[in-house]
């Protein structure tokens, strides 16, 4: 067998070429649809770059979305404790009891009102020093004070609204002595703001890298195919028709990226349920730790589209002479 | 067909690539334009496909002054204009037909009669058995026919052609002057520009010497026996 034999020239691997399939509107958007498939498929590598740097551009998003999804509800949590206390010396009847849980509940911001007795608070009190009860002994129910508890709704929680609530409260008449832990909230509130802010910077930081990211990725992919756009101008092709398939490239590129990396963050938000619990000090799975919510996951899902989109737009601009 | 009055190009402020050209070229001619590099050949070619407008003066395709056409108006020009380029232009990692097709699609051909048209220029070609090539394995002759080809399918009114025998071979040449000569007589206006004397004397046609942006001499069509033998 002659092993110079000249190789035979193969005939390319024919992908099927769309053709305007038939008038009308719907024709033509099938025809670009088509077009636009066949196209991923004949520049197959740089299309899974691109839809791999959108992928990976929003699971850094989306990771730091989660992130802050979960720190917000367990600030909700936290803020749970943001609670004020009217104390009393006395017993409250029944009657006092109602005219002041009446009174209370009418001041807007009152989301719960509870009326601890004196037996209760003893019952707290014990429980707080589990291990040390020889220290309450000679300790009577009698000594300690009766009060309410009033809960906040979720508004009415910063540090002004608490301090109005209490100004409010200590107009009722009969209550003189109000606690609520004013350092506490104070501070509370200031670290809530301040990590929404850092939140806000981080992300907007985040968003700007992505989108420069992704429509730099999106530019050299079009970049490398300007000899296309070129033709396609040269013959004859009108704007839109060079468009339309580069176009409908990007939003099929967008929201395959941006479906990956949340699928991506599903996994890793998963593997972390599982395996986390062996080397924190908490169980993560029963710590309330949420995966995030449909409304995100869908936002995640537009700003691929529209970030494969926008970004083709924009290049396509740069390279159609039309 | 296609006429410029005093036409004068720039793309920067002190070099003029064209200057105060005029020019008029009948419907069904033939012409060769030519001059050394630099001339303003390929500048005069891109006026009248619509890729510059010219600084002053008119450029005027069938009546129509080409530099008041909108965005949307050049594409419908250009249907009715072939261009072929010494680099031939042709899309690598498609086939020999897709890259001929093309023409046809941006205009909205359906896909049977693309199919027909695509085969039948591409047998006049003489490369229908390559239909499904990828135009980088082919040779720079198989090349420039497709080019022609794609250039030619939809029967222009007007073909344009750079240097469009620059890198083949005289027996490449000669297959390639037929082609033009052969678009001619079925009615298409062919403007050449070459500095291929020798192409230029095969064909006995009209020519036209540009040198600095200007014309310097023009020589009328000479009773030509080419064409009769053709």
């Amino acid at each position: 067998m002659n092993k110079w034999k000249k190789k035979q020239t193969a005939p390319i691997k024919h992908f099927k070429r769309p053709t305007l399939a038939g008038d009308g509107i719907g024709g033509r958007a099938w025809f670009f649809l088509s077009r636009a498939v066949t196209n991923i498929r004949q520049n197959i590598f740089v299309n899974i770059v691109t839809i791999g740097t959108i992928t990976l551009a929003l699971l850094i998003v989306s990771l730091f979305l989660l992130v802050f999804v979960n720190l917000e509800s367990a600030a909700e949590n936290w803020s749970e404790r943001v609670q004020v206390t009217v104390y009393f010396d006395k017993d409250l009847s029944l009657q006092d009891q109602a005219v002041f849980r009446k009174k209370i509940s009418a001041i807007s911001g009152v989301s719960r009102v509870n009326y601890v007795t004196r037996d209760e608070a003893l019952r707290r009190f014990k429980s707080r020093l589990r291990g040390q009860e020889t220290l309450l002994e000679g300790v009577r129910a009698e000594v300690l004070p009766t009060s309410f508890e009033i809960a906040l709704k979720r508004t009415h929680r910063d540090t002004a609204a608490v301090e109005n609530f209490v100004s409010a409260l200590k107009r009722i008449p009969g209550i003189s002595e109000v606690q609520y832990g004013e350092e506490w909230v104070r501070r509370f509130n200031a670290f809530l703001n301040f990590m929404r802010l850092l939140g806000a910077l981080l992300g907007g930081f985040l968003v700007i890298a992505v989108i420069f990211i992704v429509s730099n990725t999106i530019k050299l992919t079009i970049y490398s195919r300007r000899d296309e756009l070129e033709v396609m101008s040269l013959v004859g092709a009108t704007r839109f028709f060079i468009q339309a398939p580069f176009l409908l490239e990007g939003l099929i590129q967008g929201v395959a990226g941006s479906a990956l990396s949340v699928v991506l963050l599903f996994g890793l938000y998963e593997g972390f349920l599982q395996n986390a619990g062996s080397f924190l000090t908490f169980n993560p799975a029963a710590s309330g730790l949420c995966f995030l919510p449909q409304e995100y996951i869908a936002g995640l899902l537009l700003a691929g589209a529209v970030l494969g989109f926008i970004g083709s737009l924009t290049s396509l601009k740069r390279f159609i002479t039309v | 067909m296609i006429q410029l009055h005093n036409v004068s190009l720039a793309y920067q402020q002190d070099a003029s690539a064209l200057n105060n050209i005029t020019l008029k070229i009948g419907k069904g001619e033939f012409i060769f334009l030519t001059g050394p590099s630099g001339a303003g050949k390929t500048s005069l070619l891109r006026l009248l496909y619509g890729a510059l407008t010219p600084n002053r003066g008119e450029v005027l395709i069938d009546g129509q002054n080409i530099s008041h056409l909108t965005a949307s108006q050049i594409p419908m020009l250009r249907r009715s204009i072939g261009v072929v380029f010494q680099d031939f232009k042709l899309l690598q990692n498609r086939s020999v037909f897709e890259n001929v097709a093309i023409t046809l699609e941006v205009q909205g051909w359906g896909r049977v009669d693309i199919g027909k048209k695509t085969m039948h220029i591409l047998k006049q070609m003489g490369i229908e058995s390559k239909y499904n090539f990828v135009t980088q394995r082919l040779s720079g002759g198989e090349q420039q026919r497709v080019a022609l080809a794609r250039a030619l399918v939809n029967d222009p009114k007007i073909l344009l052609a750079d240097e469009p025998t620059g890198n083949l071979d005289d027996a490449n040449k000669n297959q390639i002057l037929n082609i033009f000569k052969e678009a001619n007589i079925r009615g298409t206006t062919v403007i050449v520009a070459t500095h291929d004397r020798r192409l230029i004397e095969q064909s006995h046609k009209r020519l036209v010497t540009l040198n600095k942006g200007e014309i310097v001499e023009q020589m009328e069509k000479e009773a030509d026996s080419a064409d009769q033998a053709l």
